[in-house]
């Protein structure tokens, strides 16, 4: 973990402007450390406002050209000010922070993304695809413009399956991921990679529960400090004796294992 | 600026708050910094004043649900809920890596009863290696919390007086700022013994999401910190360092050596960083070789002379 002035190299936005999606290319020194799944806590500004940091999943790593690849999608104050900042300017940054996912060493190694969720799967897929493994990717959106914007490309440039569902039935089948996956035939066993919104993850978790696969989610929460210490980005997690603890999102996760998860966000 | 830090070596950091001596003015603030682990890697734990622990209940404690956190012009609205292991998971779990900090650990202890007060005061004592007992009557995050013992002089009184008997560790009554009068609050803690106070704890507030017409906290109500409450806290530590004769810790909304000087000239003898640590991990020592270089150019010797340069009597 670094705390480093990032240069910026590339930014702008990517895909219809409508989805607001945006595309940061960072140089910085710890890429060998980085594992998929993890994410870097971003200080957009110099001033006061916004206060905190944002964190941002890692979409990309390139250990030749010591770079990650963020992709973020506009969506309140922080990232606005984030959208002025220009390539060959710095930006603050501490990281790589978190547990990130499993890499599987063989088998299968299912990718199930909704909507932005998509963004911290595809340096896993590239990690496993490079071990051998069979990677298969489910992803839901909202229409084929949106699966284009955010990246649909970087995926059919992978030598992997990729199947998409889609709302309006623009792309693929029509309804969300759930939908998708049921029509599929799953393989015996492997492994699961999930992100998306917190019901759709609670379902993907639900829909694999009988089955031999091993489910990991990437969960997403408003954090303070990034490193454990604030416990401001908590998630309920019930250990096999059925007993209730804390996790913190940002140091024991982004990345649970979705069966430990206690979906209800009640408690 | 990046103040040398070679000018500074010889400015005396070494502060004396009553029975507690710092090694430098600069310290942590309870809940911001865990049980000390968490920055090591990027901030020398050896070079902080000191790290308040995060509060503990004689209970374990899983708080409150998420969203907890909720930012706001300048500031920070938490409510955490004292989620916290519990004293004794404490004691047999943490305690033993906390006394091995290069640093003075100060303990937060928080309540539901004075009992409760009395039973954790009872089990950590000078043995336990820790400097100071930091006693939280303010939190505004749980039901029937500690708040209530500090807006009420009387119950504050009674529950600083009951840790005070129990413990041989120096005792600091962290204060509330959700009161009329803090200093009333002040002399109450000093009639019960306290030997430090510190202030101030979180300003109570609210954030509505106006696209979901709800609160945005799960708890709807929190307690604000940043630098949006850095002018209230200031004054009260004005105020309250003039009107009572007891050391004070001064915190709310510190990011950085400007921010540090000013509450140690509005009367602070140390200061915490709470907020600014999530902002930048290194803040203390920043604000540290600042506050060094401060007294440099202002001819000061020792950091411990400028507390109260801006009281009234001295201007």
């Amino acid at each position: 973990m670094l705390l480093e002035d990032a240069i910026i190299t590339e930014h702008g936005g990517m895909g219809d402007p409508q989805y607001k999606i945006w595309r940061l290319v960072l140089k910085i020194e710890m890429t060998k450390e980085v594992k998929p799944g993890q994410f870097v806590h971003l200080k957009v500004s110099t001033g006061r406002d916004p206060l905190l940091r944002r964190p941002i999943s890692i979409a990309g790593i390139d250990r030749d050209k010591q770079e990650i690849t963020l992709l973020y999608r506009l969506k309140g104050k922080g990232t606005e000010v984030l959208t002025q900042a220009k390539p060959g300017e710095k930006l603050n940054l501490l990281g790589p922070l978190g547990q990130g996912f499993t890499v599987p060493q063989s088998g299968t190694l299912y990718l199930v993304a909704g909507g932005i969720g998509i963004f911290p799967l595809l340096p896993l897929a590239q990690e496993a695809l490079a071990l051998g493994v069979t990677v298969h990717l489910f992803w839901g959106g909202g229409n084929q413009s949106f699966l284009e914007s955010a990246g649909l490309s970087f995926w059919q440039a992978l030598d992997i399956a990729v199947e998409v569902s889609t709302l309006d039935g623009s792309m693929g089948v029509q309804g969300n991921v759930l939908d998708l996956l049921r029509k599929h035939e799953l393989a015996e066993s492997g492994r699961v990679a999930v992100c998306g919104p917190m019901p759709m993850m609670a379902a993907v978790s639900e829909f694999f529960k009988e089955t031999n696969f091993e489910v990991e989610a990437s969960l997403e929460e408003r954090m303070g400090c990034g490193l454990g210490a604030c416990l401001g980005c908590v998630c309920t997690l019930r250990d096999e004796q059925g007993k209730l603890r804390r996790g913190k999102v940002c140091k024991d996760g982004p990345v649970f294992r979705a069966k430990e998860v206690v979906w209800d966000a009640a408690l | 600026m990046q103040p040398s830090k070679e000018l500074a070596k010889t400015i005396k950091t070494e502060v004396k708050l009553g029975p507690l001596t710092l090694k430098n003015p600069v310290l942590t603030a309870s809940g911001t910094y865990g049980f000390g682990e968490e920055y090591a890697e990027l901030c020398p734990v050896e070079r902080l004043g000191g790290i308040t622990l995060k509060g503990i209940t004689p209970e374990p404690r899983l708080g409150n649900p998420v969203p907890r956190l909720a930012e706001t012009p300048a500031g920070l609205l938490n409510s955490v809920g004292l989620e916290n292991p519990g004293l004794k998971e404490f004691i047999s779990s943490y305690l033993p890596k906390v006394r091995e900090l290069p640093t003075a650990a100060i303990a937060n202890i928080s309540g539901f009863s004075v009992e409760d007060y009395v039973q954790m005061a009872r089990a950590l004592q000078k043995a336990s290696g820790l400097a100071a007992l930091e006693v939280n009557i303010s939190c505004p995050n749980v039901k029937h919390g500690g708040m209530h013992f500090g807006t009420d002089p009387a119950s504050a009184e009674q529950v600083i007086a009951a840790v005070k008997a129990e413990t041989d560790l120096p005792v600091i009554a962290k204060l509330s700022p959700n009161v009329t009068s803090i200093v009333a609050m002040a002399q109450a803690a000093a009639r019960g013994g306290a030997d430090i106070i510190s202030l101030i704890n979180t300003l109570l507030g609210m954030s509505i999401d106006i696209e979901k017409q709800r609160p945005i906290l799960a708890n709807c109500v929190g307690g604000l910190s940043g630098p949006a409450v850095r002018p209230v806290a200031v004054r009260m530590v004005w105020e309250v360092s003039q009107a009572v004769d007891l050391p004070i810790i001064g915190m709310g909304g510190i990011l950085t050596w400007q921010d540090a000087v000013e509450f140690l000239l509005a009367g602070a003898s140390a200061v915490s960083i709470g907020t600014g640590n999530f902002v930048d991990p290194c803040a203390p020592l920043g604000i540290l070789d600042g506050i060094e270089e401060y007294c440099q150019r202002h001819g000061v010797s020792a950091v411990s002379e400028l507390t109260g340069r801006a009281w009234k009597k001295n201007h």
